[in-house]
């Protein structure tokens, strides 16, 4: 308990420190860049809406190239709102999940209107399910869910927390019967749009009887007990609030991250529950499917996520997807000047190389190099566009960043070196006692347990009496044991083997039973309480007016 | 002896004819006469603008959908499914719990201030009052948000366990005798929304009331004290009776607020499309709110539709601002307050 908590308070401040160590690199970077006494280029003000899935890293970016003198403004709304004011010439740039549909679901256009543009990846991420749920007064923080509970969650099929679902996701751990409700964007949103592409994808059968058609939509069918807010801070803050209990909802996992709220770990293909940290949604998009075709701008650089779905990695995250800005190319843009073009240009360059340093920490994922190369690409477009925007010395050698291993550009450092999942994470273990929505890489395996992902057998055996969390480092005891059984350490009392899996170590979950109170007595209790109310109001009143009225008397 | 009349002369008469008398203006009257009308009849034109552009603008909704846009509670563009049903009820929903609230602590506030407060604190009341009306409504919005909801929720959950049984206070789902009520069911409803739109509707209605209040003729008012009427007999006997025109008239221009009022109810009521008049339940919309939260994202069709709904409410407006206007000119204490 004490380490968990000193962990998470230490966090934000290595969180700063390294984003103080970013910006003044990114600083020095720039200052190098920038000798030129050319490139002391004007910039003017830029303007864009769109996305609030990638608002929060966007915003820390603008606060960061502040200081080199670049104004930027940037208001979410949600993609279709970004997408729309691009479209009508009322934004410089627009920041998207999903491109431009052609004609959106019921028919109507969805174009840019003939506003020339290229589409290029800004940053990566996990959408992620974070949830309010307390049995007894504390919070659960290490839920898991398969995607199947999940969707059969959002489409109103399973609508208790006690549901047998539920239950044997969690290996046995039984929640409160308390009523499921999840919170959806009312808005057109592309966190919708990605969430719902991944239920088509991977749960047809569950979600197009729902949907009534198959396909993705921006806007969440509401119904049910479903709950709509608009934007991602206004659902997670309706899941943080004082309603929340009982609530789910996606957002991006940055949200729940700066919240300190929990997260629904999803099972991938391989059997595995995952956090959306970097290094999960780094290795699920090593299966995404760029479209590298130069010769159609529609379509160049989007995303097929299918592969990324039923990546068959145990580490692998499968809600993983990028997001995309969308920049105007044209010659002739009416918005456009020089000035914008350079300041797009360079914020994008801070945004593609320094601030992708920033990714991890704030809860999204940095891009791989190839499509930072293919990024600066469509930023060249801007100097084709325009020859008086300054370029020199931008290009990918200069570029920090963490995902680059020198050698091969297509190749993500972070999907190499990123931790498996411990064991307690697997299918019919665990769970783990740890807790979620922290950005903690090791999915929150204290021990340190690898061997699941190189050798799922050994792991599942010797997981199953791993005791972990619980504030002890006594993880590794679990990662050499077979079936033979152990003892735990601080209760003195044997764990683990082929015995009861579910009292394994850490916390000790109780499965409560709700007693309804009584409400007659309640209701008497109200009345009293009235009266007394009404009582505490006049009384002073009554007794001041007695009082006067026999002094009266007295006097009279 | 007779009296003689002076005999009538014609010839004198044109020179004591009456003189000729124009009421027309000349010069400097002109200008400012035409210039007064000028700007008068610009509100015309604007308010008529306003109709004219709104019934253009939602013509091709209309055409399309008829009159399923009246009967039709969702509202799902995507799925090409348009209509109003559930946001007028929704919106009439947040009013009346606005007005409920508002009116009692409206009219209680403007006795109070025209009748019993001392004559020192009585101009510090009346700029209070006046004061809450200038605070923007994003304000009062957020204010019930953060502060006001966690318990009006909680008193939601007492009036379900005490009053469900008459259909408006009930709550589907919200399991109000059990230890821990699902508070997620009683919050962001039309409930807590009327909470944020009376406290901007009351200093409207009560400003109107105070004013008619202070009109009372004190001729009536000392001839009640003469015979011997406490002042709560005056009041009841001679106050509100002269009142009762203002006292409506300004209940219905809060409501009229009241139906419109946008940014607060649109932070705080979860979206939903059903017609309920459960008004402690969560979930709900009013024409203005659905407005603003699918502005942004529209379509050029949605927009119609969007503008259609729009009109519906300037008319509901309209006809409640009229109606209001008419009592107050048809009662006593009208001919002095303009509603």
């Amino acid at each position: 308990m004490t380490r968990r908590s000193a962990r998470s308070r230490a966090h934000p401040s290595a969180h700063r420190r390294l984003g103080a160590l970013a910006a003044s690199l990114a600083l020095v970077c720039y200052a190098a860049v920038t000798g030129a006494p050319s490139a002391a280029a004007a910039y003017a003000t830029i303007e864009g809406t769109g996305s609030t899935w990638s608002e929060l890293i966007v915003q820390q970016w603008i606060a960061d190239v502040d200081a080199n003198g670049m104004k930027v403004v940037y208001t979410g709304g949600g993609s279709t709102k970004g997408r729309k004011d691009f479209s009508q010439n009322s934004t410089d740039f627009a920041i998207s999940e999903i491109p431009y549909q052609g004609t959106d679901e019921s028919g109507q256009a969805d174009t840019s209107n003939g506003r020339a543009f290229a589409y290029l990846p800004i940053v990566a991420g996990g959408t992620a399910f974070t949830y309010q749920l307390k049995v007894g007064n504390e919070l659960v923080r290490n839920l898991r869910l398969s995607g199947e509970t999940l969707a059969k969650i959002f489409t109103s099929k399973i609508t208790s927390w006690s549901d047998p679902a539920i239950t044997a996701d969690n290996n046995g751990r039984q929640f409160p019967d308390k009523d499921i409700i999840p919170v959806y964007r009312s808005d057109g949103s592309g966190t919708t749009a990605q969430f719902t592409t991944w239920l088509d994808k991977s749960y047809p059968s569950i979600w197009r009887p729902f949907f009534g058609r198959s396909g993705l939509t921006s806007y969440y069918p509401p119904g049910g007990n479903r709950v709509g807010q608009s934007g991602s801070d206004q659902v997670m803050n309706t899941i943080s609030g004082f309603a929340g209990d009982g609530m789910i909802g996606y957002v991006e996992y940055s949200y729940p991250v700066n919240k300190n709220y929990p997260v629904v770990k999803v099972l991938n293909r391989a059997g595995y529950y995952v956090e959306p940290t970097q290094y999960n949604v780094a290795v699920a998009l090593t299966k995404a499917r760029i479209n590298m075709d130069k010769s159609n701008p529609d379509t160049y650089l989007t995303q097929v996520l299918d592969g990324v779905y039923s990546n068959a990695d145990p580490r692998a995250y499968p809600v993983s997807s990028y997001s995309y800005m969308v920049i105007p190319t044209g010659a002739s843009d009416p918005r456009m000047t020089t000035a914008k073009r350079q300041t797009l240009a360079d914020f994008l360059y801070y945004s593609l190389c320094g601030g992708q340093t920033k990714a991890g920490p704030y809860g999204y994922s940095p891009l791989p190099l190839n499509l930072v190369q293919a990024g600066f690409d469509q930023i060249a477009q801007l100097k084709k566009a325009d020859a008086a925007v300054d370029l020199t010395d931008r290009d990918v050698r200069s570029c920090n960043n963490p995902t680059f291993d020198g050698t091969n550009p297509a190749k993500n450092v972070l999907a190499q070196k990123a931790p498996a999942p411990p064991a307690c994470d697997k299918q019919g273990e665990g769970p783990c006692g740890s807790d979620t929505g922290n950005n903690d890489p090791t999915g929150g395996d204290s021990g340190g347990n690898t061997g699941g992902a190189t050798d799922p057998g050994t792991g599942a055996s010797g997981g199953s009496g791993g005791p972990d969390g619980g504030g002890t480092d006594v993880g590794d005891l679990g990662a050499p044991g077979g079936d033979a059984p152990q003892v735990d350490p601080e209760t003195g009392l044997t764990v683990g083997g082929t015995g009861t899996p579910t009292t394994s170590g850490g916390a000790i979950y109780a499965n409560p039973t709700l007693v309804a109170d009584r409400p007659a007595d309640a209701r008497t209790f109200g009345w009293v309480a009235a009266v007394e109310l009404l009582a505490l109001v006049l009384l002073p009143g009554l007794v001041v007016a007695a009082l006067r009225r026999r002094r009266r008397e007295g006097v009279a | 002896m007779s009296t003689t009349l002076p005999a009538y002369d014609p010839a004198g008469a044109d020179l004591v004819a009456p003189r000729a008398l124009s009421r027309r203006a000349r010069g400097a009257d002109a200008v400012f006469v035409h210039s007064a009308r000028l700007v008068g009849a610009s509100v015309l034109v604007i308010t008529g603008g306003v109709a004219i552009f709104l019934g253009w603008q939602a013509f091709p909704t209309l055409q399309r959908y008829g009159w399923s846009f009246f009967t039709e509670s969702q509202w799902q563009p995507e799925a090409d499914v348009i209509g109003i049903a559930a946001v007028v009820v929704g919106t009439f929903a947040v009013a009346t719990v606005a007005m409920t609230i508002a009116f009692p602590l409206a009219l209680t506030t403007a006795l109070y201030i025209s009748e019993y407060a001392p004559a020192r604190i009585k101009p510090t009341l009346v700029s209070l009052v006046d004061l809450m009306a200038a605070v923007p409504s994003v304000i009062y919005g957020l204010w019930a948000y953060i502060l006001i909801m966690p318990y009006a929720a909680e008193f939601a959950v007492w009036m379900d366990r005490n009053f469900g049984w008459i259909p408006i206070f009930a709550v589907r789902g919200g399991d109000a005798d059990s230890a821990i009520p699902l508070l997620s069911r009683y919050s962001f409803s039309a409930f807590c929304a009327g909470i944020a739109v009376a406290m901007m509707v009351m200093p409207m209605a009560c400003a109107v009331m105070r004013q008619v209040f202070s009109q009372t003729p004190p001729g009536e008012r000392e001839a009640a004290l003469a015979l011997g009427a406490t002042r709560w007999g005056v009041i009841r006997a001679v106050v509100l009776p002269f009142g009762r025109g203002g006292i409506i008239g300004g209940t219905m221009l809060g409501l009229g607020r009241a139906l419109g009022e946008t940014i607060a109810v649109a932070l705080i009521l979860a979206p939903a499309f059903d017609v309920k008049f459960r008004v402690l339940e969560q979930g709900g919309g009013t024409v203005s709110a659905l407005i603003a939260n699918r502005f942004g994202d529209a379509s050029p069709t949605q927009l119609s539709a969007l503008l259609a709904a729009g009109l519906v409410l300037f008319l509901i407006t309209l006809v409640i601002n009229t109606l209001a206007a008419v009592v107050v000119n048809r009662s006593r204490s009208g001919a002095g307050v303009e509603a």
